[in-house]
């Protein structure tokens, strides 16, 4: 187990700088200049200056390679754009709040999915089932722009008075209620649809039917076999929908005016902040990495067949 | 014992407890409500100010900080003229070339120094240097020496005391031009002539302009400044006039979506907001809380002339487009139809405007298609390049309908920014064929509008090129008499718009701003001409 | 056919299934819902037997031909020109006339959304179809050559598998400088084949340990041979309930990038970028955001019902009780 984690984390360093490669390699091949924001054109002398402030005017793999020494140093360089701030100020101002919000919506949507979808499976085909079917589809299938715009118009908007959530923003524990739920209404559908067909097939298997047929009580039979047997598809999905929750929260950072690291990324790349889009891809990369990296390792944990044919 | 759906039910409920719970944890924000009349205020920024360093800021966000924590050398007008500020006068010289300003004593910085004209002399020369590599630096272009210092290669430190800007003593900063600008008195109302605090920048570098070490000399301080997501102003007691600001705090969110910030301002969260989606004014136009100011600033359509070379075609293209309903069902914020170039507002607006014949304010598709018909080899598949926000896309699509009925086939080619201004050049790529842009004045004089379409400017995306129109732009640049500079701004839009003019452009409307703001501030979020709104004079009322 | 549950299931236990020699193309893709009888083979014709048992999946599956055909076939015969700016008819309220209303230029939004869903939709399956044939590609040569290749393969993987999949579209169509159909396309494929390259991999992997395969390989049969025979017509089943488990997901994120306004150039339209600016006007004319809006959730509903449907008649083991 040991060997399968410290092999797990080893493998990241390879990872990431491959993550790099990539990154660089097309954010150059973007058309485009990092110094003119506006309609109005920038002097030559301008621009150059410029560029050599920011070492632009290096060869390509002297930009890498003092790239990769930011990384590892830890520093990964000033904005283009944001003259007065560096690449670490934006992370450590606007990744908390994502961080945040997409635990907050894995929270919801695992607190809210796996009952769900134990309470349809253990109901199959009946009023309960259909229920939660019906709201787990529909959650599923509902853009989460819309559900944002309803959910804003409806609380904090029409109902205002009554609910006294703000519209936008992302300070009291109010601001935070409506993205969260906007934001992890898909995952929890899903989990809800994951979990149900995961413990209809688990209660089909041998050892269950062993397990009811031993006279084991159902619920001890619910709880202790088949939950934890139908859970490791949920884990499975559990980690790339964390890291789509973090990095993919974009919209609803939009909608909702929350500080995050979604919004800022696309501000970035729109910008052709070069070092900023560079930073921040490394660090959702790494957001990935990691949750994937958990998940393996849960997976383990979970289902021990697994632990050798790694 | 069997599990029954009550408990199951149960047990998803008590989910949503644990959900609520663990979200009271976060720990609450104090509302800004308060009292009737606190004098504090919420407003809206729009976006994050990219950078609160007067050399380096480029935008309008910034500008709008800036220009109430600092405290410029002149202030603008309701009609744009030069209003005394920290320099409470400034003589110009026989020739116009030599502006000398004359500060205030008592001018200070937060720190407690004396402002003085050292403070401008250092500023402004750090904005020129090449190490700094502002943006900006080319505001600084029209005083001697500073285009010169601002590309040196070597020899710089020499070159850096050539530049025409010397303070003669603290309260004396004289400046000398490279030709007669009388433009320039105003143009010290921008936010790139500011003063910075030099012990303070030399201190903390990059970063001095975070809410810890910032030093400023303006009516407000900054507070608190939690990046994209607030920033907050106090007023400052020690400041030379504090007596006459009335507001005491200004909570600033940034939203930078339209609809979001509507619908904060309507839940009572925020003031007052600009960036209104044009799909929601009609339905605030209404409100009481709706107004709006015109701007100096022109919406306009380009024409690529090396591809739509037939000047009857840009003419007939010119005349199909309906301004009129453009902005009453698109833009809708009432702006002005454009019957020229430079906006209405511009000091010498009356003489200088052509009235142009190829701008009818509801088009002309008749005669459109007349000129058209004339066309001797026309251009019919057109490629019309547009940046990706969405108000242009709306605005293209209409134009794409009308230039439809000259038989003409538009490709709407929609650019996210950064992308869009790469194609436009200048020189422009050649699969552009029309493009949209605006341009909002720098500064108070039509200078700033015409020299655009001279030959080398790098603002000038249309390909027209006339040595005629070039020579205009030289002498009127040389012209410090005022009517008669007005006049020669009048030939150039004659050669632009006029009755024979090239029409390399075709102007749709001439900007408004709008915003929502609480009936219960008083006087004046007004913005002026350029958008800037001065805090220092507002003030909260009671309501009714 | 009169079987019962029982027997049905054991004419398809993998037995039964390994002994199959051969097995027919795919009739347009989804078995039997293009209506041709499936001939020859027990494994589809049974699967269609179990889908047109699930109620559920059938109305989906009716329904999502509905939904193809309303966007094939109205644009051609609306009364409407889809692209004609009116603006005294601007942003109408559903009515007779216009049953979806019309959005701020006056066009008839009952046209319009079915143009956007022929580019929607349309985006939706050439994205998944790419995502599927880079996975099944990378994933069969690594599973089926193993050892070094694979062990290659499977960490370059691994490292591909960090890369976020819509930052990572964001910065590809700034490269291509703005959205058209294609561009959506790749934007939305190139970062997203990994999951299917391992899945394919490991059923590959699976089906090599077995007996019939290495049987095959036993008696002389080239590899190449078995990998076209055998093993990837085994991965087809899984490999057509892919394509509807990948829709929802890519049509999501066509409307998200659409939604910040990366989405393709106007007059033209998907159901995303209709969407983006209904929101702006939502307070006046709400029908301008819901009409998109709910399409794409018709067409996600449609498409899990129909994964759902396929996977229960196509994996028997997963079969609801």
């Amino acid at each position: 187990m040991t060997r399968l984690i410290v092999r797990r984390v080893l493998w990241t360093v390879p990872v990431i700088l491959l993550v790099i490669l990539m990154t660089f390699v097309l954010m150059r091949q973007i058309e485009g200049n990092p110094f003119r924001h506006s309609e109005r054109a920038i002097p030559e002398s301008i621009q150059q200056n410029l560029e050599e402030k920011y070492g632009l005017d290096d060869p390509w793999y002297v930009q890498y390679l003092r790239y990769v020494k930011g990384v590892v140093t830890l520093d990964l360089g000033p904005s283009l754009v944001l003259r007065n701030r560096d690449v670490n100020d934006i992370v450590r101002e606007h990744f908390p709040p994502s961080l945040e919000l997409g635990a907050l919506a894995m929270a919801f949507a695992l607190v809210f999915g796996i009952p769900l979808g134990l309470l349809a499976a253990l109901r199959a085909n009946k009023w309960p089932d259909y229920t939660a079917m019906v709201v787990a589809n529909v959650g599923f299938a509902v853009p989460s722009f819309l559900v944002a715009t309803l959910l804003i118009y409806f609380f904090a908007v029409r109902w205002g008075d009554v609910f006294d959530v703000p519209t936008s923003g992302w300070e009291s524990w109010q601001s935070k209620v409506l993205p969260t739920i906007a934001l992890g209404l898909g995952p929890m559908a899903y989990f809800a649809r994951l979990t149900r067909g995961s413990v209809l097939e688990t209660l089909q298997q041998d050892y269950i039917r062993t397990a009811r047929a031993k006279g084991l009580r159902r619920r001890r039979v619910v709880v202790v076999h088949t939950l934890r047997n139908s859970l490791i598809p949920v884990v499975t999905a559990a980690g790339p929908i964390l890291g789509f929750l973090i990095t993919g929260s974009f919209v609803i950072e939009q909608i909702f005016a929350i500080p995050g690291i979604g919004r800022y990324y696309v501000t970035a790349v729109t910008a052709r902040d070069y070092s900023v889009v560079m930073g921040l891809t490394v660090l959702l990369a790494l957001i990935v990495i990691v949750a994937n990296m958990v998940v393996d390792i849960l997976y383990g944990i979970l289902d021990p067949r697994t632990r050798e044919a790694r | 014992m069997r599990i029954t759906t009550r408990a199951l039910v149960a047990a998803v409920v008590a989910g949503s407890f644990a959900v609520l719970a663990a979200g009271c944890g976060g720990g609450g924000a104090g509302g800004d409500e308060g009292g009737p009349i606190d004098q504090v205020i919420t407003i809206n920024w729009g976006t994050e100010p990219p950078s609160l360093d007067p050399g380096l800021a480029t935008d309008t966000t910034s500008a709008d900080v800036l220009l109430n924590i600092m405290d410029p050398l002149v202030k603008l007008g309701d009609d744009l003229e030069p209003v005394p500020n920290l320099a409470e006068s400034w003589d110009i010289s026989e020739d116009g070339k030599t502006v000398t300003f004359h500060l205030r004593a008592d001018g200070r910085w937060t720190s407690g120094d004396p402002v003085t004209a050292h403070d401008f002399e250092w500023s402004w020369k750090r904005t020129i240097s090449p190490d700094l590599a502002a943006d900006y630096a080319y505001q600084f272009f029209g005083i001697a020496g500073a285009s010169e210092y601002n590309s040196c290669k070597s020899g710089c430190a020499a070159m850096r005391d050539e530049v025409g800007i010397r303070a003669l003593d603290d309260s004396t900063l004289q400046v000398t031009l490279t030709s007669p600008q009388p433009w320039f008195v105003q143009q010290a109302a921008h936010t790139s002539f500011l003063a910075v605090h030099r012990p303070t920048v030399e201190q903390f570098g990059d970063n001095w302009t975070e809410p810890t070490n910032i030093v400023t000399n303006g009516p407000f301080e900054l507070a608190r400044w939690d990046h994209n997501s607030r920033l907050d102003l106090v007023r400052w007691d020690d400041w030379r006039d504090a007596g006459s600001v009335k507001l005491e705090r200004i909570n600033g969110r940034m939203i930078s979506e339209g609809t979001t910030a509507v619908q904060a301002f309507e839940a009572g969260e925020i003031d007052m907001t600009a960036g209104l989606p044009p799909e929601e004014l009609p339905r605030l136009k209404d409100t009481e809380a709706y107004s709006q100011y015109p701007g100096l600033g022109t919406y306009y359509y380009g024409f690529n002339v090396e591809q739509i070379t037939d000047v009857k075609q840009r003419r007939a293209m010119s005349m199909a487009i309906d301004r009129q309903s453009i902005i009453d069902n698109i833009a809708q914020a009432d702006q002005l139809p454009a019957t020229g170039f430079t906006p209405e507002g511009m000091p010498g607006f009356d003489t200088l405007n052509p009235d142009s014949p190829w701008l009818p304010a509801s088009g002309d598709i008749d005669q459109a298609k007349e000129l058209m018909a004339e066309v001797a080899n026309p251009k019919t598949d057109v490629t019309l390049l547009i940046n990706d926000s969405p108000g242009h896309r709306e605005i293209a699509v209409a134009v794409q309908a009308m230039w439809k009925q000259l038989g003409l086939d538009v490709t709407i080619r929609q650019q996210e920014w950064a992308q869009f201004l790469e194609f436009l050049g200048p020189p422009p790529d050649a699969s552009v064929d029309v493009y949209r842009l605006g341009w909002i004045g720098d500064y108070v004089d039509a200078m700033n509008f015409l020299e655009l379409w001279t030959c080398k400017s790098g603002n000038n995306n249309s390909n027209y090129c006339d040595p005629e129109y070039d020579a205009l732009v030289a002498e009127a640049r040389q012209t410090a008499d005022n009517d008669d500079r007005y006049e020669l701004y009048g030939e150039l839009e004659d050669k632009l718009l006029g009755e024979d003019g090239a029409v390399p452009i075709t102007p749709i409307y001439w900007y408004t701003y709008v915003q929502l703001e609480r009936p219960t501030i008083k006087d004046s979020l007004n913005v002026n001409l350029l958008n800037q709104t001065d805090y220092s004079k507002v003030e909260e009322v009671e309501a009714g | 056919m009169s079987t019962t549950p029982h027997q049905r299931r054991a004419l398809l236990s993998p037995l039964r299934l390994r002994r199959e020699r051969r097995y027919p193309e795919l009739p347009n893709g989804v078995p039997g819902e293009a209506g041709t009888p499936v001939r020859a083979s027990s494994l589809w014709r049974d699967a269609w037997y179990r889908y047109i048992r699930n109620r559920a999946a059938v109305i989906a599956g009716v329904a999502f031909l509905a939904l193809l055909a309303y966007c094939l076939v109205w644009p051609l015969v609306s009364p409407y020109d889809p692209y004609e700016v009116d603006f005294s008819q601007a942003s109408e309220s559903p009515s007779l006339a216009h049953p979806f209303g019309t959005d701020q230029f006056g066009r008839d939004l009952f046209t319009r959304t079915a143009l956007g869903g022929r580019v929607s939709i349309g985006i939706g399956f050439a994205a998944t179809l790419v995502i599927l044939s880079i996975g099944v590609a990378y994933g069969a040569i690594a599973g089926f050559l193993g050892g070094f290749v694979d062990n290659t393969l499977m960490r370059i993987l691994d490292a591909l598998y960090g890369l976020p999949y819509l930052p990572f579209a964001i910065i590809v169509l700034a490269i291509f400088g703005g959205g058209n159909f294609w561009t959506m396309v790749v934007a939305l494929s190139i970062a997203s084949w990994f999951t299917t390259a391992r899945i394919v991999r490991g059923q590959i992997i699976t089906l090599k340990e077995n007996d019939y395969v290495r049987a095959a390989h036993a008696v002389g049969a080239r590899w190449l041979r078995v990998l076209g025979r055998h093993l990837l017509p085994n991965t087809l089943g899984v490999l057509v309930i892919a394509v509807f488990l990948e829709l929802p997901g890519v049509i999501l994120g066509e409307a998200f990038l659409s939604f910040i306004g990366l989405g393709i150039s106007p007059p033209d339209a998907s159901w995303g970028s209709m969407a983006q600016d209904g929101y702006r006007a939502y307070r006046t004319s709400p029908h301008i955001i819901i009409v998109p809006s709910v399409a794409i959730a018709y067409l996600i509903l449609c498409a899990n019902f129909i994964a759902d449907g396929l996977r229960d008649a196509l994996d028997p083991r997963t079969r609801e009780t």
